[in-house]
């Protein structure tokens, strides 16, 4: 049987595999196997110190789900980052472009050009995107060094200094951990996963562990019926 | 062109008015506009200086909040007032003319109410170039800043039009036909959004115009039943336009209200048991005390005072509706989970209600100060 490290390594192989080929070939994807998923929140906990969210802001929070009737009734955990959509409706609702998805699948937010109009979180079918309205753990007067240094995200530098610094003010989500994923880094979420419910891989390479798990299991995607064309999969 | 005492306040009458201000002879609604006023744009600056986490209290599962409802309602009756404007000027000329010039000074300064509201609640206003640097045509909201540019242009010009006593049928014509696409884009803005059931409507354009009109007929039927009421000895009764305008926009308010509940309530998929859950409010405050009373009272209470308590009737009954549309799409989170509330409730901080206040005082402090400048008397000279 494969040990958490073992599944964590193939997946790093399938991910130096995909960054060999070019942005357009490449189409990140990931999988959560709700069997294995215990609700441990560790992925969320992982993300937000990786992305260093404001409170209340998570960009993945383990959703608990009741299942059927009474008296036949079961709670399911339900992990939910940004389904980074093939068909979003959060992108062509922003006025500016500020919103976009990339050739490689990922929905992208430009920190630089986004206005706050929020529109996107209200068009969001599956609740992803927050507002980043300037909430500090510590309060304004005494924050601290760690809630206004630069999180990286998206790869660029943002440091919430004061409100007037972005991404304060700006719409923000789940962007697959796409500063770590250049550099040939799984995404916290998959790092930090105690069950080892977390997949995530290059959906174009049929030898990526993240197509194995799919192809042998019984999987939905949230909300489908909205049009989306979700890139996240859960596994049941 | 001659801008003074014509299309701006005459400068010496509006030294007067400031003296009498500060005598303590400007009347108590000009008090009352200024002391909301300044409450208003403190809170507008606490809200730039503090941000919104310590101001609003909007959140990710209620996006938008009483701002964005301010900024509706100001745009649908700036909006009505030009739709007032339109059909006075066509169907009623001579009698509509003395109020034309009120009646689209009004549609300018509701539309300023809006956007001061809007500015308020965007997260980063001072980006708002990027419409023109980085637009995409595909958002219904780049093309609402597009036609509001265009809406504001043209009645600024019926506007001068209308003082210089040259008023042009293209501009009038160009003027309702720039609002209806304006506010309609704005319907389209909210009816676009597919996964909120309580705004995805193609009838959500046409709502907002015929509540646009109500409106608009709703604060002119104020204003010119109060202009009425200070003539001295003058006992001939109110144009019956106004009354006329008032029912028909009841009308269409009724018949979009009622389909859209109907439909709403036959809907049957996630998110659409809001119309469910808000169907008293859609009934009590949306049906009987927003139409079907002020219906009877326009039916029954004759005269500028009846008018006068109608129309604010309707305009404090709108804003409730507009609150009701705007928070209805949040009602029932999109994202449905054991550790979510099945029903949001959102209620605005001190800070939100003082933005409201301020849009409410600036458009009767405007409008106040010209009208006790003479800015909507004829002028000699340009009578018709």
């Amino acid at each position: 049987m494969e040990t958490r490290e073992d599944i964590l390594e193939i997946m790093r192989e399938d991910l130096k595999r995909a960054l060999q080929k070019t942005r357009s070939e490449r189409r990140w994807g990931m999988a959560i196997d709700l069997r294995r998923c215990i609700g441990c929140h560790a992925c969320t906990t992982g993300c937000m110190s990786e992305n260093l969210t404001p409170p209340g802001m998570r960009y993945r929070p383990v959703r608990e789900e009741e299942i059927g009737q009474f008296p036949n009734v079961s709670l399911r955990f339900l992990p939910r980052p940004c389904m980074q959509c093939d068909s979003p409706t959060c992108t062509p609702v922003c006025p500016v472009k500020a919103t976009y998805k990339r050739d490689d699948g990922i929905v992208m937010i430009d920190y630089r050009k986004c206005i706050g109009c929020r529109y996107c979180l209200v068009a969001c079918p599956y609740g992803a995107r927050s507002a980043d309205v300037g909430h500090y753990y510590t309060g304004e007067m005494k924050k601290q060094t760690y809630e206004v240094e630069n999180s990286g995200e998206y790869g660029k530098v943002f440091k919430r200094k004061t409100h007037w610094h972005s991404p304060i003010g700006n719409a923000r989500k789940c962007h697959f951990c796409i500063h770590r994923v250049e550099k040939g880094e799984l995404t916290r979420c998959t790092t930090t996963c105690l069950g080892h419910a977390t997949y995530f891989g290059d959906l174009n390479d049929p030898k990526s562990l993240i197509n194995k798990v799919i192809a042998k299991a019984n999987t939905f995607r949230y909300r489908e019926e909205v049009g989306t064309e979700p890139r996240v999969i859960y596994v049941v | 062109m001659r801008f003074d005492g014509i299309v701006l306040p005459d400068r010496a009458r509006l030294r007067e008015a400031v003296d009498d201000i500060r005598k303590g002879r400007g009347g108590i609604s000009l008090y009352l506009s200024l002391l909301g006023l300044l409450a208003g744009f403190l809170a507008i600056g606490c809200i730039f200086l503090l941000g919104h986490a310590h101001t609003t209290n909007t959140s990710d599962l209620v996006p938008w909040g009483i701002q964005i409802t301010t900024y509706v309602y100001f745009v649908l009756i700036s909006t009505g007032c030009t739709f007032v404007n339109f059909f006075g000027h066509v169907f009623y000329e001579e009698d509509y003319k003395p109020f034309a010039s009120r009646v689209i000074f009004l549609g300018i300064v509701t539309a300023l109410a809006a956007f001061l509201s809007l500015a308020t609640e965007m997260g980063r206003v001072e980006r708002m170039y990027y419409f023109l640097v980085s637009p995409n045509p595909a958002s219904p909201m780049f093309w609402m800043s597009v036609w509001y540019l265009a809406y504001l242009a043209v009645i600024v010009l019926e506007y001068i039009n209308i003082r210089r006593n040259r008023h042009s049928q293209a501009v009038m014509w160009g003027a309702f036909l720039i609002a209806v696409v304006t506010h309609s884009t704005l319907g389209s803005l909210f009816g676009a959004v597919g996964p909120r059931a309580y705004y995805y409507s193609a009838l959500l354009p046409i709502y907002f115009l015929f509540i646009a009109f109500l409106t608009g007929s709703a604060l002119c039927a104020v204003v010119a039943a109060v202009e009425w009421r200070k003539t001295p000895g003058d006992d001939s009764p109110l144009p019956a336009f106004f009354t006329t305008f008032l029912k028909i926009g009841l009308g269409l308010a009724l018949l979009a209200n009622f389909w859209r509940l109907m439909i709403g309530l036959a809907g049957n998929g996630p998110g659409w048991e809001v119309f469910r859950l808000t169907l008293f409010d859609s009934l009590f405050h949306g049906i009987f005390l927003a139409v079907v009373v002020p219906f009877l009272l326009s039916l029954f209470i004759r005269g500028p005072g009846g008018m006068i308590f109608t129309g604010l009737l309707i305009l404090a009954t709108q804003f409730k509706a507009r609150s009701d549309l705007v928070a209805g799409g949040f009602k029932v989170p999109v994202f449905r989970a054991y550790d979510i509330p099945a029903v949001v409730q959102y209620t605005p901080s001190i800070f939100e209600v003082l933005v409201l206040i301020a849009s409410v005082s600036l458009v009767s402090f405007l409008y106040l100060v010209c009208d006790r400048s003479g800015l909507f008397e004829p002028i000699p000279g340009k009578e018709a």
